[in-house]
């Protein structure tokens, strides 16, 4: 196959209507397949496989973190949540002061409680 | 060395592979060596730098099989780790390069076209390399997954995480894009 063939063939693969599939193994035919380098799954393996237990330690740490921090974090959510809607129906209103539990009381009578005047 | 897990259904590879069983992850590096090789030389070039890529494709996936729900094909949760791996790679290689070099991203990038023993399909390959290296990274994907890994559109969607409608306006503009460069080459 010459090269003006090979340019028409890569054209022809990019038609959103064609099957690309065949395309892509006569590409693989002229020579233009890829791999790595022999050794490669050797070299892949020995570094998986040869981790020191200090760095297995942390990484089985980091994960149990992870998903222990996110519990943590989605119960909180789930406790705020919880929270407002409780001061909004015993209060009806979910303003400052429904917040702080003094919606019934007097300003006077906060400042006393405050000053002890 | 993994001769005794050739016929093994992949499942089971995946099984014994979180089990720490070396010659079953073995044979999955094996059948994807070629696919992840496509994705990372198409996008990076024919270069010993795309093998670290690839290297690291493998290690990234070993450490979350365990996490690999089996919803999707074990193609596709491989491919998806390739092609963030090396966004990142060429994310990082911009940086570099503007800060350090003012070569141009194409000029980055180093063949290795001595694998092919033929000189027409050498010619051949290294013209796809030229071409790929000189398109915009994020046509080049689009090419790679459809040229290179002869994936439909809509598994380029899905692989990519685009909307269909962005792939094949990208795919149309990659076209155009490829058609002017080779006609130059």
């Amino acid at each position: 196959m010459n090269s003006s063939d090979i340019k028409k063939l890569i054209i022809d693969s990019l038609d959103a209507g064609k099957e690309s599939e065949g395309i892509s193994g006569k590409l693989e035919n002229e020579g233009i397949s890829y791999d790595f380098r022999n050794g490669f799954t050797d070299r892949i393996l020995d570094k998986v496989f040869t981790v020191s237990p200090a760095i297995i330690r942390e990484i089985e740490f980091t994960r149990r973190f992870s998903t222990v921090f996110y519990r943590i974090a989605i119960t909180g959510v789930a406790a705020i949540i919880l929270l407002l809607i409780s001061i909004y129906f015993m209060e009806g209103t979910l303003s400052v002061n429904s917040f702080l539990g003094i919606t019934d009381s007097f300003d006077e009578s906060t400042i006393c409680l405050l000053t002890g005047k | 060395m993994t001769e005794s897990y050739r016929q093994t259904d992949e499942s089971e590879l995946i099984k014994a592979s979180i089990g720490g069983d070396k010659e079953a992850f073995g044979e999955l590096v094996n059948r994807y060596r070629k696919m992840v090789a496509r994705t990372v030389k198409g996008m990076l070039g024919d270069s010993v730098y795309s093998e670290d890529i690839g290297q690291e494709v493998f290690i990234k996936l070993f450490y979350s099989l365990s996490e690999f729900r089996g919803e999707a094909k074990l193609s596709t949760y491989i491919q998806k780790i390739a092609v963030n791996l090396t966004l990142n790679e060429i994310k990082r290689r911009k940086r570099f390069s503007s800060m350090f070099s003012q070569k141009g991203d194409d000029e980055m990038h180093e063949f290795d076209v001595a694998d092919v023993d033929n000189e027409e399909k050498r010619d051949a390959k290294e013209l796809v390399n030229k071409a790929l290296m000189k398109l915009d990274p994020k046509f080049r994907i689009i090419v790679t997954m459809r040229m290179l890994q002869g994936y439909s559109t809509k598994e380029t969607a899905e692989i990519l995480e685009l909307p269909l409608g962005t792939v094949l306006s990208r795919l149309s503009r990659a076209q155009e894009q490829l058609k002017e460069i080779l006609d130059n080459l």
